[in-house]
Parts: C-alpha cells; sequence; structure tokens
C-alpha cells in the first residue's frame, strides 16, 4: 500500500480537507468571469490563475461542478484525428493529460490501452488510411493494422461481428486512453482554488451586459458581476449563453447518450469503437463496459434517455460479443453534444469583445479539457488566440474556411 | 418524443422519420457574403419552439413539425404551404 | 440444521419436488419455487456472498433484489441474484468475486485493512511516481469487478412484443391490484405487471400475525381475475419509463414494449436499512426480507431474534416471527414513546419486551463472522443522532429484523418527470405534481394502511380512467399516512465504522461525512465522490440514507438536499434482453442470385450487397481484377449496376426543376440525349453527381450512384416542397434493374438482340432511347463511364434475370466477362472519372475537382450557387489533378491516402492510385497545391515506408496514354 494513505489510517483526525472552498455570494467584480464549471471551464481557470498570475476569476456553475458533459462522456482520450491541425492540438491534450495526475495530485486514472477505430467497409479502411498518415505526419503513434492484430488484442471480439459486418482491419492508436472524468474536473477545481480562483456552484448566469460591443458584466442569480471578460464554456448551453450577447453561430444541440453494465472482473483491455455498427466501449477501471453509439438523430436540449438508443446498441454489442447475452446494463444516461458542422470546436474571440468561446464540443469535448483550458487561458490573457486554435475560430465560417474533419465524417462509414 | 403525426399517415413511431433540419428561409441572392455565409452555416440553436423539417420515410411525405426543442413536445404537424390549416 | 417451516397456506414452494444443487462444492437440497438463497438459508447456510471492497461475508439483507449481498455464478452465467433466482436441479453455485471461496476468501484481509482505504483512495495515491500506476492498476482492476464473464455463453436471441393498453398497473400489491381492477371495471384494456413470480406484494408477505391481508388479497385477485380484459403479467419488471408512455417490461423470455394510454404507478417501496455498526454481518435483515422468507418460502430467517424498528411495520414484522414460533429477544424501538403505544402492549402480552428510545449501537459478530452473536441495545438521543452508550445492554440473538423505514420505488416516477416533494408525516418523498397521464397509488404515494391502499389504487384508476376520457366521478383523496413509516434519521454513529450505508460498495456514515469535509456535499457530487448508489442495486437500499446524512451534515432539511437523477432501468436489464434479434437491412439486387452463379464475391456498397470481383479458381484477387478490366478493354464485360439510384422526374416543370437542383443546364437539352448532374448543397460542397436522361420534353429519367441515391430522391422531395413546381418525382430504383455491356465487342453482343440500330451516328455517346431486348422494353443508354463503348440496359425488374442471361449468351462466344465493383473502379479511373466519396470529401467544391464545366454559373439559381461566387472570390487551397508514376517505375507503391508532402509539409493526398495495365503506368488522382496542378507538374507522394516517389500531373484522359 502507497504511503500516503497511510495517513488516513493513523490520523484521529479525517486529514482531507475540501477541494475547493465553498464559496456563496460572488464580489462585485472579477478580472476574469467563467461561465460553466465544467472540466474546460475549471481547467481555464486553473491556467489563467497558473500560467498567466490572472487569479481574480470567478468560475460560475449552474448546478454542480463536472455535472455537464464532463461527468456523462465515455472517458476517452485520444488524437487520431483527420486533419494536421486537429491532430496537433488534441495530441496537446493527450500530453498534458499524461502527466496531469502528477499536475493535480489527483489520481485520474489515466490508463493507457490502446484504441481500435474498427474497419467494416472498404470506404470505412480507406479513412483509417488517411487518418493513419496524417497522424504519422505529425508524429502520432496511430497505424493500420490487420485482422490479426485486432484479434491479438482482443481475442474475444467476433471478427466477423456475427456475421453482419466482418473486420477488415482497423485504425490502431497507441495513446488512446481512459481517464476518470470527474476526477478531472475535481482536480481543475482544486488547482484553481488553491490558487485564489472562486468557484460557484449554483449559481446561474441570467444575462451578459454588453455596452457598445464590449462585455462590461453579467447578471447572475446571485447579482450582477462587473466584468470585461467573459468566457463562456458551456457545451450544451452554448446556444443559450451566445443567445444573450445575440451572437449567431452553427452549434446545434444533440443528446449523446452512452450506458454502463455492471462490474464484471476486467476481460476488455483495449478501447473499440466501430464507426459501421455505431459502437465505442471500454471497460472501466469498476469493471464496468462503458457503453457509447452515434448521435441522437435530432435537436433535443435535454438528457433524457431513449429505448430506441440501447436497443441499437446491445443489440450491435452482441455483434461483437455475442456471449454477452446475459450481462446486464445497469443504467444509462445523456449528454448535450454542441454540434457544429465540421464536428470541430469553436475556440477563441468573437466579434464581442470581451466575449471568449470555447464550444463546439460536440463528442470530443473530455479528451480536449487540458488543451482547450491551456490555450482558451492564453486568448483571453493575451486578447489573442493562439496559432495551435486558429482553425476553430468562429469567423471560419464565414470565411468558409471549415476544418476538414468533416472530410473524416462524411466519407464512408 | 416518441411518437409523430405525420399529416397524411397519422401517428407513428419515431423510428419512421428522418429530422431535416430547421425550416429555413434563404435570404434574398443579393445579400452580402456575409449574411450568405451566416444563413448556410448558423442556425438557431438556442431551445424554443421552431419549425422542422420532417420525413416520413415510409411514404416519402416531408412535412413541417412545430415542436419545442426544450421539451421535445410537437406542438402540431403540417405540409408546407397547409400552415393555415389546423 | 433446517430452518425451514412446517407446510403453510400461500408458501411458493413445492414441497413434492425437491431440487438438488450445490454451493461452493458442498451438496444442498431444496424444492421447487425456492430462490437459491432460500434454499441455501433453510440448509442454515448463512454467508453466501462477499461484499465488493472489503470483502465481507454477507447474507440476506432485502431479500427482493434491492441489494446484490448475494452474486453467484453457475459456471455458465455470472452474476446471479440470488434472492430473486429460482434454484434449479444440478446447479452447481459460487458466489461471484471471491479468492478461494466465500469461507475462505483470501481477500477477507481487506476489511481489516479498510482504515487504508478512505473514502475515495483511489483518487488519493497510485499516481506518482508516475511509472508505477500501471502496477497498481492492475492490482485495483483485478480486485475490482464482480463476475467473471463466460466468453462461451451463447448468443440468446431474446423476443421482443409490442403491446398498447389504455392502463397500464405497474405493481401488483394492495393498491395495484386495486387499481387494475377499478379500470377493468370500465372494459377497457388493462394490463398488470409485477416482478415477482406471484403477484400480490406485501399482501403476500405482510401479516402482522392475522390473516387480514391474506384474505384481502383472496378477494382482489378474484375481482382482477373476474375481468377477461385485465392481463396479469407476473415476473415482469417495469424497466423503465420513456417519452409518450414507453414502458419496456422485462420477462424470462424477452421484452414486451408495452405503450399505455395512461400508467398507474403502484410500486411500493423499498425498505431502508437502519445503519449501525455491523449491520451487514449476516443475519441481519430489513424486515420484509424476513417475512419474504417466512411466508412465501417458509424459511425461518433466524431462530432468536432482536427487532430493530422504527415504525409500526417492525411490530408486524414481531408478530409474524412470533407466529411462526420464531423467539424474539426484544423490539428496539428508536422512538422514546413506543413502549407505551397498543402494538408494544400486544407484544408484551407474548412475553416480547420492547425498548424504547434506543437503537442497536452494534452486533456482535459469531468467532467466524459468520453470524450474530449478540447484539449491543442503547439510548437513542434524537436530537444528537447519537447513541448514549453509559447504558448498553447487550441482547444474545441470532438475528436482526430491521424495520427503519422506507423509500418509495419511484424510479419510473422521476424518469417521467414527476416532481416530488418530501412528506414530513410519513418521513419519505411523495409525488407532488405527475405528469399527464402518470398516476401514482399506495406506498409509492405516501399510503401504507391496508384499507387505504385499496381506496387509493381505486383512485388512481378513476384519475386514470378521466385521463383517457371517461367520465368518472370524483374519489375523495387519500391522504399520505399521518403517522410516520420511516425514521428521518435511523444512523447510528460508531467511533470504528462499519455502519454500512450502500451494501454494494461498502459504503460507511464516516465515508459521507469525510466526503463532505472534501467538499463534496452536493448530492451528485457525493454519489460520484463516494459512489453511493452507483452498484448494481442503484441505490435502492441506500440513496435515502444517504441523503438524509447529507442533509444532517449540511444542517439542512432533507428537501433541500434533493435526489439524485433516476435513470433507467430498475433493475439491470440483459444486454440480449435489450438487443433482441439484432436487424441487419440489407438489399440484394434482382440479378443477385445470377451474380452469386457466377463465384460473385459481395460488398457492401451504402445498403446493397454488390459484386466486388468474380472469383475464378486459381486466380488471385488481383489478377482477377486485371483480368475483368482486361476483358472490358479488348472484349466485353457485364456489370450488374442495378443498385444505381432512378429516379423520373416528369411535368410541365422538369427540365426547371433540374436546373434549379443541379448545377448544369437542362432546358435546351435534346430529347434523347444525357447530360452530366452534379448536386451541390448549400455551402457549395459536391453532394454527388449523376446523369440526366431527356425522354420527352417532360420526361427525365435520373441516373446516379448507389450509396447517395436514397439521401438525393429525399432531398429533392424536399426542394419541391419548397419550390412547388409542376412536376411529379418517382423513385424507380426499385423498379428497374441496371446492367452495363462495356468494351469493343459491346455493340456486337447487343446488335443481335435490340431492336434498335447501335451505329454511331443512330446511338452516339451520351444518348438514350427506348428499345427491346428479346422482347423486352429497356431504356438503352449510350454512357462513357468505364469505358468508350458502353451499353446501359434498365430493365424492368421482373425480367432482368431473363435479359441477362440472354445477354450473357449473346456475349460468351466473343468473350464477354462479368466485371464486379473492383474491376469498375479502376476501368473508370482509367477513363479519368473522379469520383464523388473517393475523389473527394465532405468540404470539397467544384472548382478543387476543377468542374468549372459543370457549372452553369449563368442560370438564375441553383443549389449552392450564391456559396459558389463567395467561394470563387476565395483563393483556390488545393485541386485534384490526374497523375502518373513515371514510365516502368518498379519502386514502392504508393497506396490511397498516402500523403503529397512538398518541403516536409502536407501538400494533399492520394486518393486513388492503381497499376494500369492498359495504360502500362501507375495512374491516380491527387490533391495538390495550385500551383502544381499544370499538366507535367511533378509533386511527390510519401509511401509507406516514408520514402518519397515522384509523380508527373497527366491529363485525366488516362487512356489515352496507352502504349
Amino acid at each position: 500500500m502507497p504511503l500516503r494513505l497511510l495517513k488516513y489510517a493513523l490520523s484521529k483526525d479525517y486529514p482531507g480537507t475540501r477541494f475547493f472552498k465553498a464559496h456563496e455570494t460572488p464580489k462585485k467584480s472579477y478580472d476574469v468571469v467563467i461561465i460553466g464549471g465544467g472540466g474546460h471551464g475549471l481547467a481555464a481557470a486553473y491556467y489563467l490563475a497558473k500560467e498567466h498570475g490572472i487569479t481574480n476569476v470567478a468560475v460560475l456553475e449552474k448546478g454542480y461542478i463536472g455535472g455537464g458533459n464532463t461527468g456523462r462522456n465515455t472517458t476517452i482520450v485520444r488524437s487520431n484525428y483527420l486533419t494536421p491541425e486537429g491532430v496537433k492540438f488534441y495530441d496537446a491534450s493527450v500530453k498534458i493529460y499524461e502527466g496531469l495526475s502528477e499536475e493535480l495530485d489527483l489520481n485520474l486514472f489515466y490508463s493507457t490501452r490502446g484504441h481500435f477505430t474498427l474497419a467494416h467497409t472498404e470506404s470505412a479502411m480507406r479513412t483509417m488510411r488517411w487518418r493513419a498518415e496524417v497522424n504519422k505526419h505529425v508524429g502520432v503513434e496511430s497505424y493500420v493494422v490487420g485482422p490479426d492484430e485486432i484479434s491479438k488484442a482482443c481475442p474475444q471480439l467476433d471478427m466477423s461481428c456475427s456475421g453482419q459486418a466482418p473486420i477488415l482491419g482497423a485504425l490502431y492508436h497507441a495513446p488512446g486512453s481512459v481517464a476518470r472524468h470527474d476526477g478531472v474536473a475535481w482536480g481543475y477545481a482544486r488547482g484553481a482554488d488553491q490558487l485564489g480562483v472562486e468557484i460557484f456552484q449554483n449559481t446561474e448566469v441570467l444575462g451578459i451586459d454588453v455596452k457598445a460591443g464590449k462585455v462590461v458584466g453579467v447578471n447572475t442569480n446571485k447579482g450582477y458581476i462587473a466584468t470585461s471578460k467573459v468566457l463562456s464554456a458551456v457545451a450544451g448551453f452554448t446556444p443559450r449563453i451566445c443567445e444573450m450577447v445575440d451572437l449567431d453561430t452553427p452549434i446545434v444541440i444533440h443528446p449523446l447518450q452512452a450506458c454502463v453494465t455492471e462490474p464484471m472482473k476486467p476481460w476488455l483491455d483495449t478501447i473499440l469503437v466501430s464507426g459501421s455498427l455505431h459502437v465505442y466501449v471500454s471497460q472501466s477501471s469498476r469493471g464496468e463496459l462503458v457503453m457509447g453509439s452515434s448521435l441522437d438523430p435530432y435537436e433535443v436540449h435535454s438528457t433524457r434517455s431513449t429505448l430506441d438508443f440501447v436497443e441499437g446498441l446491445t443489440s450491435h454489442m452482441l455483434d461483437m460479443f455475442p456471449f454477452l447475452s446475459n450481462i446486464k446494463v445497469v443504467r444509462q444516461w445523456a449528454g448535450m453534444a454542441d454540434m457544429t458542422p465540421d464536428f470541430a470546436p469553436i475556440m477563441g474571440k468573437t466579434p464581442i469583445e470581451g466575449f471568449y468561446l470555447d464550444a463546439g464540443w460536440g463528442t470530443w469535448g473530455f479528451k480536449a479539457t487540458p488543451i482547450s483550458g491551456k490555450t482558451m487561458a492564453e486568448t483571453i490573457a493575451r486578447d489573442h488566440a493562439p496559432d495551435l486554435i486558429h482553425s476553430f475560430r468562429l469567423s471560419r465560417f464565414e470565411d468558409y474556411e471549415l476544418t476538414g474533419e468533416k472530410g473524416a465524417a462524411s466519407v464512408g462509414h | 418524443m416518441k411518437l409523430l403525426t405525420c399529416p397524411v399517415n397519422g401517428t407513428r413511431p419515431l423510428s419512421e422519420f428522418v429530422f431535416g433540419g430547421e425550416y429555413r428561409v434563404a435570404p434574398p441572392a443579393d445579400c452580402t457574403d456575409a449574411e450568405w455565409a451566416a444563413y448556410v452555416h448558423n442556425r438557431s440553436g438556442a431551445p424554443g419552439i421552431k419549425n422542422e423539417w420532417w420525413y416520413h420515410a415510409p411514404s416519402g411525405t416531408w412535412f413541417i413539425a412545430e415542436r419545442n426543442t426544450l421539451t421535445d413536445k410537437v406542438m402540431r404537424t403540417y405540409l408546407k404551404g397547409q400552415e393555415g390549416s389546423k | 440444521m433446517s430452518a425451514r417451516l412446517a407446510k403453510q397456506k400461500g408458501e411458493w414452494i413445492n414441497r413434492s419436488t425437491a431440487v438438488k444443487f450445490s454451493f461452493e462444492g458442498k451438496e444442498f437440497s431444496g424444492f421447487e419455487g425456492d430462490s437459491i438463497t432460500s434454499a441455501l438459508w433453510a440448509s442454515g447456510e448463512q454467508v453466501i456472498g462477499r461484499s465488493f471492497k472489503y470483502h465481507r461475508p454477507r447474507g440476506i439483507l432485502s431479500f427482493a433484489n434491492h441489494d446484490v449481498n448475494i452474486m453467484l455464478t453457475d459456471g455458465m452465467d455470472t452474476n446471479i441474484r440470488g434472492d430473486v433466482v429460482p434454484v434449479r436441479n444440478g446447479m452447481a453455485l459460487e458466489a461471484v468475486n471471491t479468492d478461494g471461496g466465500v469461507k475462505k476468501d483470501k481477500n477477507r484481509f481487506i476489511d481489516s485493512i479498510s482504515p487504508l482505504l478512505p473514502v475515495g483512495f483511489y483518487y488519493k495515491a497510485f499516481h506518482t511516481p508516475r511509472k508505477l500506476f500501471p502496477f497498481w492498476e492492475n492490482i485495483i482492476r483485478k480486485a475490482a469487478g464482480l463476475g467473471v464473464v463466460n466468453f462461451n455463453y451463447p448468443r440468446i436471441l431474446k423476443r421482443k412484443k409490442h403491446r398498447h393498453c389504455d392502463v397500464l398497473v405497474i405493481g401488483a400489491g394492495a393498491s395495484g391490484l386495486s387499481a387494475a381492477y377499478e379500470a377493468g371495471k370500465s372494459g377497457l384494456r388493462v394490463m398488470l405487471v409485477d416482478e415477482n413470480l406471484q403477484i400480490g406484494g406485501s399482501l403476500g408477505f405482510d401479516w402482522g400475525g392475522t390473516q387480514e391481508a391474506a384474505n384481502l388479497l383472496k378477494d382482489l385477485l378474484a375481482k382482477v381475475e373476474s375481468l377477461p380484459n385485465v392481463e396479469v403479467i407476473a415476473a415482469a419488471y417495469a424497466a423503465g419509463y420513456y417519452p409518450d408512455h414507453l414502458i419496456p417490461v422485462v420477462t424470462a423470455d424477452g421484452m414486451i414494449k408495452v405503450r399505455a394510454n395512461a400508467v398507474i404507478m403502484a410500486s411500493g417501496a423499498f425498505e431502508q436499512p437502519p445503519v449501525f455498526r455491523n449491520n451487514d454481518i449476516p443475519g441481519v435483515m430489513l424486515g420484509s426480507a424476513a417475512q419474504r422468507l417466512l411466508h412465501r418460502y417458509s424459511v425461518k430467517p433466524f431462530s432468536n431474534g432482536v427487532v430493530f424498528t422504527a415504525n409500526d411495520y417492525g411490530y408486524r414484522v414481531a408478530q409474524d416471527l412470533l407466529e411462526a414460533g420464531i423467539k424474539v429477544a426484544a423490539v428496539v424501538d428508536l422512538r422514546s414513546d413506543a413502549k407505551d403505544g397498543p402494538l408494544a402492549a400486544q407484544l408484551a402480552r407474548r412475553g416480547v419486551k420492547t425498548i424504547s428510545g434506543s437503537c442497536i449501537y452494534e452486533v456482535q459478530p459469531n468467532a467466524g463472522k459468520t453470524g450474530v452473536k449478540s447484539v449491543t441495545v442503547a439510548e437513542y438521543d434524537e436530537k444528537l443522532n447519537e447513541a448514549l452508550t453509559r447504558s448498553k445492554v447487550t441482547i444474545d440473538c441470532d438475528g436482526v429484523a430491521m424495520c427503519a423505514g422506507w423509500a418509495p420505488a419511484a424510479n419510473l416516477l422521476y424518469q417521467a418527470g414527476t416532481a416530488m416533494r418530501y412528506d414530513y408525516g410519513v418521513h419519505q418523498f411523495v409525488p407532488n405534481k405527475l405528469p399527464a397521464g402518470i398516476f401514482a397509488a399506495g406506498r409509492v404515494n405516501g399510503v401504507y394502511a391496508l384499507e387505504q391502499k385499496v381506496q387509493d389504487g381505486a383512485r388512481a384508476a378513476s384519475l386514470a380512467l378521466r385521463h383517457i376520457g371517461l367520465g368518472t366521478p370524483e374519489l375523495s383523496s387519500v391522504s399520505p399516512s399521518n403517522t410516520a413509516q420511516s425514521h428521518e434519521y435511523p444512523v447510528v454513529p460508531h467511533p470504528k465504522g462499519k455502519n454500512f450505508v450502500d451494501f454494494d460498495e461498502d459504503i460507511q456514515v464516516k465515508d459521507f461525512i469525510n466526503a463532505a469535509k472534501e467538499g463534496f456535499d452536493n448530492i451528485e457530487l457525493m454519489k460520484r465522490f463516494t459512489t453511493v448508489g452507483m452498484g448494481p442495486s442503484q441505490g435502492k437500499h441506500s440513496n435515502m440514507n444517504a441523503i438524509r446524512i447529507l442533509a444532517r451534515v449540511r444542517g439542512v432539511p432533507v428537501e433541500q438536499i434533493g435526489t439524485t437523477t433516476s435513470r433507467p432501468f430498475f433493475h439491470p436489464t440483459p444486454i440480449g434482453h435489450l438487443g433482441g434479434r439484432g436487424f441487419h437491412p440489407h438489399r440484394l439486387t434482382p440479378l443477385h442470385d445470377m451474380n452469386h452463379k457466377l463465384g460473385a464475391v459481395f460488398t457492401d456498397v451504402g445498403a446493397w450487397k454488390r459484386a466486388a470481383y468474380y472469383q475464378v479458381p486459381g486466380l488471385s484477387l488481383a489478377d482477377t481484377v486485371l483480368a475483368e478490366v482486361e476483358a472490358v478493354r479488348t472484349k466485353a464485360g457485364i456489370i450488374d449496376s442495378s443498385s444505381f439510384g432512378k429516379i423520373e422526374v416528369h411535368g410541365p416543370d422538369a427540365a426547371l426543376f433540374l436546373e434549379r437542383f443541379f448545377t448544369g443546364s437542362y432546358s435546351v437539352q435534346p430529347v434523347g440525349s444525357s447530360r452530366y448532374t452534379m448536386l451541390l448543397d448549400e455551402s457549395g460542397v459536391v453532394i454527388d453527381d449523376g446523369l440526366a436522361h431527356r425522354l420527352a420534353d417532360d420526361l427525365f429519367y435520373l441516373s446516379s450512384g448507389t450509396s447517395n441515391a436514397a439521401a438525393v430522391y429525399r432531398e429533392m422531395q424536399r426542394w419541391q416542397q419548397m419550390w412547388q413546381l409542376d412536376i411529379g418525382l418517382v423513385n424507380v430504383t426499385g423498379s428497374y434493374a441496371a446492367i452495363n455491356i462495356a468494351g469493343p465487342l459491346a455493340r456486337q453482343v447487343l446488335s443481335g438482340l435490340v431492336n434498335v440500330s447501335l451505329d454511331e451516328s443512330a446511338m452516339p455517346a451520351q444518348s438514350i432511347c427506348e428499345a427491346e431486348i428479346a422482347g423486352v422494353p429497356v431504356r438503352l443508354i449510350r454512357v462513357v463511364f468505364v469505358s468508350d463503348t458502353t451499353y446501359e440496359l434498365h430493365i424492368p425488374t421482373p425480367q432482368a434475370a431473363f435479359v441477362w442471361e440472354r445477354v450473357m449468351g449473346a456475349g460468351h462466344a466473343l468473350g464477354l466477362k462479368p466485371f464486379g465493383t473492383d474491376a469498375q473502379r479502376l476501368l473508370r479511373l482509367e477513363m479519368g472519372h473522379a469520383m464523388p466519396g473517393i475523389d473527394t470529401d465532405g468540404l470539397t467544391n467544384p472548382y478543387e475537382i476543377g468542374a468549372d464545366h459543370a457549372l452553369s454559373l449563368d442560370k438564375p439559381d441553383f443549389i449552392g450557387k450564391r456559396s459558389l461566387q463567395i467561394i470563387a472570390k476565395r483563393p483556390l487551397k488545393k485541386i485534384l489533378v490526374a497523375f502518373a508514376l513515371d514510365a516502368g517505375y518498379a519502386g514502392e507503391m504508393p497506396f490511397e491516402c498516402n500523403l503529397v508532402i512538398r518541403d516536409g509539409e502536407i501538400e494533399g493526398r492520394v486518393t486513388s492510385i492503381a497499376y494500369s495495365r492498359t495504360v502500362g503506368r501507375v495512374i491516380g488522382f491527387a490533391y495538390v497545391a495550385p500551383d502544381h496542378s499544370a499538366l507535367e507538374s511533378r509533386f511527390q507522394i510519401r509511401a509507406d515506408s516514408g520514402a518519397l516517389v515522384s509523380a508527373t500531373v497527366v491529363s485525366s484522359h488516362f487512356i489515352a496514354m496507352q502504349k
């Protein structure tokens, strides 16, 4: 047993202290107000304080920290994207993640398990090859593997998928990992809190005060806060926040659902994704299979569950793993994914001075948490977005310069 | 919503329908480039009651549904061009 | 040492049929109708499981699938709930998650080092130094998890049924039966489902020493059975609530997807354990568990027990224990006024002492911790919520029945969006505002007394009928019970802990207090940090106590804490039930069997199965494809193109419709000719291409590729809705089969079969005519996709096979060979045709593929035109070019998707590449920078090994390069 657990056994009084202070009422003004106490908002607060010395920061969370998509995703971290700008960005995130448990002194169970994107059709194989080439170019370890290598990594997988969709190969992505999603939010919250950032739960933003094209404050259920810089990091609530400043974006909200099984002894060591069967699955450190599928097909601003989702997903799980017939699904849930037309985020400055956007995270927000925090902190501190996120600027839509991630999504399934 | 009422074929399970996005009217061709780019890419993403395209796949019927995207409740459905009829 | 009682009325077991089975290697016997647990308990086995984290011995807690103390494997299946799964002959059972068996589990040492494992311990350690984490992770992963998965378990296809009913009643206890009867009297279709093997709910076991409940059950059953329109399904649980009253009901056989006009939730309540030290020792169980054992299985829960209660229910349990001949050593009641009440007096008359204002401070386990030796009772200070340990008494006993209160089984109510409130009369959450069509009755509604439950069921039924539209008389409301059925804080602190709140996850009181100290003092955060309610029983026995503890820690009322979100499923539901039989729709062409006979190997193209190539024994795949290509280039080939999209646009505005929909111009297109069509989306991205054949002034016949056909037709319909032109659209994809005959001898193959002239002048490229082939009317089209001489026949589907055979027959002597999609791709490449989806991606605009010629920008409008005007002003970033590798190139072969590299950076990528035997070169398409796009430009492709391969931009009509 690690020695650091000894103090819990030996202390008479429990030695744990609050991860973050229980602030109730915000001050009259802050240098920066961050809307959204999820992983992204908390990470931005942390890096603002740590790397830019800006500590007079309030994080406003409508509910409880990490309660949005941070706590609802299937915890996969990877960087095997299609475009060089995407791969570089997510690779930078992976690099931070690898050392994040130590940095935040909180075990995030960052577990590098390898990630297979299965291809069942020739056109999917083409996309795998394309991604592999771009990944390789950027220096990310991804390559196309054949059925034998997949079988070796996951001998339980029915390579014919019950005869329905034989697996032709896969994109193997060595850095593919999973982590404890809640821990990421809590770790950043603690880190930010220790540096002086104030975190307010149950604090809802009711309006953003813009005068002459500049942010001057926010209205909350706990009163008015004067500030010249506001970051919106609210994922599924982005359209509501943007409406407050009369900013149009391409973002549309679709629920993304997931479910878990009962715990079982570990057998699935890798992370598997099948585009054709719309399944992604990994086994958590608790032993549950954590499973997700494609987005819900239409816009809804709610986290309701549907039976269609879990029926479709489990049916395809059985194609891949027929022996799971009597393994039980314990729970299903949903998050609200803020989708963009080119499957890339919207980050950086906006036409409203002092209003910064960290949005469009769709189904890929968790993996970007550290790097989005870092780059948004820099954008706010310098009022200038770093090159790493230039491709993700809001103005790309007006410029007809959508990112190429759309290519991957539309070329075959 | 789990059931949807096609104005032609009646109430059917949602699995028979395809979502076609919000019903929108394009700006005139002489609009500015920025206006056109905004029309093409931007959406009114905030929750509320919206007119949406829905397609009943088995019968090939496009129609408009007036739906609250927050509660997922459908107020009414009608064929394009028959907005007035209830 | 049998704990089985003499036969009694209403028991679920069939004593005439013995069941033999083994548990952990030892032989046991029970009766048909026994659950695994009841059979073991009857045989004196009390340690049937080990806890998840500390590996503590565990026996019965709820005996109702509200906990997972008893999870077993039979070697085939795993995570079997012993409490509710019937025992079967020959079962060889073991507890899950032990190392060396349930008795001698080697991991039981973890219990003694539990102070080293504080709440969330895994967040606090093991991550530094970083390189040691995989070591610790491996240990933790292995320790976690419950059962071992059997990789040979068969795929079981469970049935799904769809049912509609007027009223669905969930739960067949007193209120549910009453509701079903009252609703059923209207003659409407009523379904009554209950998860238990037999219906009746607590009427079947909560007797309180009298026959009142059993008699009421008999009466209600008879009433319900008298109504043929009421369908009763036992052993069926409502797994979740989904919008529009869709409720999947899970049975052993499968899933019934019930859609109801109204739903009455009479789902009862989960009994909640009071929290005190060692409340998990086998023999300590909920009062309702003891009653279930007694009355369903005629098994003694223990022989000398203490009842620890905080409500009147505990006295009913005590009476039932006494009736069964079990000694009740004492009733310990948290309430200070209990001993003066009539219930205590009744018990006193039977010699049972009531100790009020007191709690069980701790349980002393026996030497092996396998059962109860005694309990220590102390006064309980209801203000401080502490045991006053100065006045402890120890009572010898071998079991405890716990009756501290209930939590509503409101899972589906929450899922349906019910607003709940905390009722201070009964001390539980009850529905405050029910959604339309949802009704609640009985304990879930806070109603506990027998008579009132019956009334409440009738009231809910009446409201449900009114909701459906039947006028029903107003029934007086039934208020929640006015005596507290639950204690507001049944929690006894103990310095040594092991007072469990969540038995699935081994969570003790101090874990909550410590979690709050660390800032996790919001119920959702607390759930995530402590994992309370995250185990397989999903908080059924633990959430309410967690809420009470958190309220106390924060010093706020319970309702301010709120509850965690309820999610499906009510009980964990098997993947096989949910997945069902699976559904993989695919489309076969009318010529599928013909292709199959010819040795076709099929590939998926969109929803279709198409022939990829035709296997020739002894020939490699590459050579097979080259041979198919060669046949087309030197003689003739035939391909089944039936999956192509085929759409008719007819009517006066047909040409106008095409002009608006596609990029080209069609109004002046001559009848009998074919023109290229390109479809953009509104942002100017290339979506699809195809051909428009004009058959008459007011009739166009459109053909397009396979994958997009359905989506393109759908878009046409939508735009037509907006444009309201005078046209009709007909998707005739399935009405016509299509075959192409291509190659220099194609004309010769067909000339004897068709009734029209195929001369170049009569049938030039890009022309169409209606003809007959072997007497069958066909549309005959001259296309140039795979070779200069190609005839495409569109044949009414029923005659397709006949025509195919006639063509094959006619071509036999000329060397006509079938070819598949693999050869087709190479053939079209040789012809210089780029393909959307292969040579374009989701962002490609027409300028990037050099398709300017396909754009009629002088038309008033077409989809995407306005965006093209914007795009045209911007510098082009890349362009698709045709290229060839040097003649005689023999180095590493580049592949599709290899990158075009310039100065170490990505310039573009190869989209198509193949060695063409016809041309004698490696040819392909690639995206390059515009300044590399001129003919003869040289650029570099990086092959898989990293080697750079030079390529030259050439004219896309590769075939003209023929050696």
